[in-house]
């Protein structure tokens, strides 16, 4: 394979191959964060979990948050560099505000995920920035649609899920999920969280403690985004652990 | 992994073949580089300390500062490039003016840190320059909400803390401060405790010159306003921590 001087490995131009390796490299930071997301959406519901790591007890835990509200029935995980993630949310609350503003309605996810969707991609066009490292996870409950749940990601690709898995964990994630949601894919509100949860503790092979993850749960009758306090898991983990026995 | 990223590391927009940008991490070495800065939050408000190194006999005391006051309710204390530190400062100023303007109230430390990390972290975005080479510490003292202490980074990640050291002694200096119990502490123990921390623990006496201590604190004493601490309690602490000294020999 002949070489281009090795610009096509520092800059996102292609490679002979057809390749776009900072695209790729940037796949690669978002595992290197060693955080795994998972979202499922259930037929009135949906529910993503993400790892929380707080890596010094001397950093105060309320400030290391993964989630956050769009608007208010629409929210985002973001799963990557950790510096790259305020800069995003900014972009899509504006978006969202902007369409609202100009609409009267609030922004679709998906619509919303085509706009950040597009945003992404210039990034891996332009030579002199470079693309966010990171796993940008939308969801809601849609007026016309219902429950929503979208990943984008640095290259620009977005599209809708049954149920996912980022981050670190990806494949595993994804695999485990599959079989599941073959079996049964209209789920309850209870069966949604406890597949999230549930995967997410199979796939890291650990227990988690409630300030281990966080939880945020959209439904029909509550659409409005809120991450889940910490009693709250609480009583979910322990009725998973139940149900295991 | 490699601390060389030799090819990847000229610019903050190439990402390195295991996902890092090298040029944010060298960055972060820039800080390390320099002399330590310590943030507590205790129980009634939050302290700054900074180890300041005298490099010349002939520097007025005093006037290399790195602590500023952002509004009269904020501190910030910076370590890394001093003269980085002094424009993020400049914008947080700009930022804390914008808000007042705006809204009539002046504008909460949590508001301030969210956009100040956002400022650092455009810089890590472009090819035609650079991120800055400071951490900051910023600190403020609501009568309603207690202290607050937030730390960022070069790379832009802005957390709350509880007690912070950033600089080239932070290993050693978070070690003692994990130590303490910041909950039940007051400012004044807190100028005691950074004294002791940074002139026996960090500063190295044999391989550096002398050292100044410049130290701030926004408390329910100052009533919520960043005022830097009053050189007879610098004094004071200091012959505290030499008291302690003698009493080991």
């Amino acid at each position: 394979m002949s070489s281009t001087g090795g610009y096509d490995r520092h800059i996102t131009i292609f490679s002979p191959e057809g390749r776009l390796y900072q695209v790729e490299y940037a796949f690669k930071a978002i595992r290197l964060a060693g955080v795994t997301t998972i979202g499922v959406r259930g037929s009135d519901s949906v529910c993503v979990v993400t790892q929380k790591k707080v890596t010094d007890k001397l950093i105060v835990p309320s400030t290391v948050t993964s989630m956050f509200r769009i608007t208010n029935t629409i929210g985002c995980c973001l799963t990557g560099r950790r510096s790259d993630m305020l800069l995003i949310v900014q972009r899509l609350r504006h978006v969202a505000q902007e369409f609202e503003f100009k609409y009267g309605f609030v922004i679709p996810v998906s619509y919303l995920s085509q706009r950040i969707g597009d945003l992404s991609q210039l990034r891996t066009q332009y030579a002199f920035q470079r693309p966010a490292a990171l796993s940008i996870v939308l969801f809601g409950i849609d007026e016309e649609y219902g429950p929503q749940l979208f990943r984008c990601d640095p290259a620009g690709y977005q599209v809708g899920y049954k149920a996912l898995c980022t981050g670190q964990k990806e494949q595993e994630g994804t695999n485990s999920l599959e079989k599941k949601i073959k079996q049964k894919s209209d789920l309850t509100t209870k069966e949604t969280i406890e597949l999230a949860i549930s995967t997410l503790q199979r796939v890291l092979n650990t227990d988690f403690k409630p300030d281990e993850i966080e939880v945020s749960l959209v439904t029909t009758e509550n659409p409005k985004f809120k991450v889940l306090q910490d009693l709250e898991v609480e009583e979910i983990l322990n009725e998973i652990a139940e149900n295991e026995f | 992994m490699s601390g060389i990223g030799t090819g990847y590391d000229l610019y903050p927009t190439t990402f390195s073949p295991d996902g890092r940008i090298f040029q944010v991490e060298y960055a972060h070495k820039a800080v390390e580089n320099s002399s330590t800065a310590i943030g507590l939050c205790c129980k009634d408000g939050v302290v700054f300390g900074i180890e300041k190194i005298i490099l010349s006999k002939m520097l007025v005391e005093g006037t290399n500062r790195r602590v500023f006051s952002v509004g009269e309710h904020i501190g910030i204390a910076t370590a890394g490039l001093t003269a980085d530190g002094r424009r993020i400062v400049q914008n947080a100023r700009q930022e804390a003016k914008n808000y007042e303007n705006f809204t009539s109230d002046i504008i909460p430390i949590h508001v301030l840190t969210e956009r100040l990390s956002i400022y650092v972290q455009v810089f890590t975005l472009y090819n035609y320059i650079r991120p800055f080479g400071c951490s900051l510490m910023i600190g403020s003292y609501d009568e309603e909400k207690g202290p607050s202490l937030y730390c960022i980074e070069p790379d832009s990640v802005a957390l709350g803390f509880y007690g912070c050291a950033i600089g080239k002694g932070k290993q050693e200096a978070k070690t003692e401060i994990s130590k303490l119990k910041l909950s039940e502490m007051t400012c004044k123990d807190a100028v005691k405790e950074i004294a002791k921390i940074l002139i026996k623990t960090v500063h190295d006496e044999t391989k550096e010159k002398e050292m100044e201590l410049e130290m701030s604190w926004i408390c329910k004493e100052t009533k919520g306003k960043h005022k830097l601490v009053p050189k007879k309690l610098i004094e004071e602490a200091v012959e505290w921590v030499k008291g302690q000294e003698n009493e080991e020999d």
